[in-house]
């Protein structure tokens, strides 16, 4: 499998046009007052924990669950240039850990073209993996059980 | 009315996708798998049963022995998790759309 394919597979997309100047979506994904506002699935409260927007700095995320248990998100950004793109590491506790996050904002007049990718695993899993011979192709969902076999059978 | 084991929830916890990966590299006997961790057998035996009752697991009996093979036609179910978190990500990013709009709105009347 070359390495563009496998990049491919393991990269969610979406696109989408907004009918909006890049300056207010931009705003819209990045401050911590909006966020609160689209975050969290519809009847749901999100908490902005930590929310530092700078390249290296933390944002943490938590929806409370009515069995009282927490959805959390958090990561580090890794990647920021204003209104272009906002690239961050992201971890979805208790679905899924070690996602790239890319988002790309693109002027289209008064309208915004987003871009949005997440990467799932990184490329060193994915190697770990290959060496064990065990990446075939099944995808996202069992990037880390090669690396969690060899931690174990150690 | 009787719930079937969801398959997505049997591959949520770390030891079962701990088991499947140890048996992707080869077919293995209840003992083996056992032995490979510090829980006590019945534990893992638990694990087992679950994921035997989502058919990610098949036992094959050979001689007096039963060795679980990993089956590859369920993990295809898997493979398209990605497309789980798809619909996911589209409804969330459709919510943020909605908030767009409404700022742009707000911010007009300004």
């Amino acid at each position: 499998m070359s390495q563009s394919t496998d990049l491919q597979n393991r990269t969610l997309t979406i696109k989408k046009t907004f009918d909006a100047p890049v300056e207010i979506v931009w705003e819209a994904w990045t401050q911590p007052e909006h966020i609160a506002q689209w975050w969290a699935p519809k009847g749901m409260k999100v908490n902005v924990v930590e929310h530092d927007f700078h390249v290296g700095g933390k944002w943490k995320y938590t929806i409370p669950m009515p069995d009282g248990s927490e959805f959390i998100s958090d990561g580090v950004y890794s990647v920021i240039v204003e209104p272009e793109k906002i690239f961050s590491s992201a971890n979805f506790r208790p679905m899924t850990e070690g996602v790239e996050m890319q988002v790309f904002f693109e002027r289209d007049g008064e309208k915004t073209n987003f871009t949005f990718n997440c990467i799932h695993a990184t490329e060193e899993y994915c190697r770990q993996q290959e060496k064990m011979g065990f990446y075939n192709g099944w995808g996202t969902a069992f990037e880390r059980l090669a690396a969690m076999a060899s931690a174990l059978s150690k | 009315m009787e719930t079937r084991r969801d398959i997505f929830q049997a591959i949520a916890d770390p030891t079962r996708r701990a088991i499947l990966a140890l048996v992707a590299l080869h077919a293995m006997t209840p003992g083996a798998i056992a032995a490979q961790f510090d829980s006590k057998r019945q534990t893992i035996s638990k694990h087992i049963q679950i994921l035997q009752e989502c058919e990610l697991l098949t036992p094959k009996q050979t001689g007096r022995e039963i060795h679980y093979h990993l089956n590859p036609v369920k993990m295809k179910e898997v493979s398209d998790w990605a497309e789980q978190y798809r619909r996911l990500w589209e409804e969330k990013l459709d919510s943020f759309e909605r908030y767009v709009m409404e700022l742009k709105t707000k911010k007009q009347k300004k």
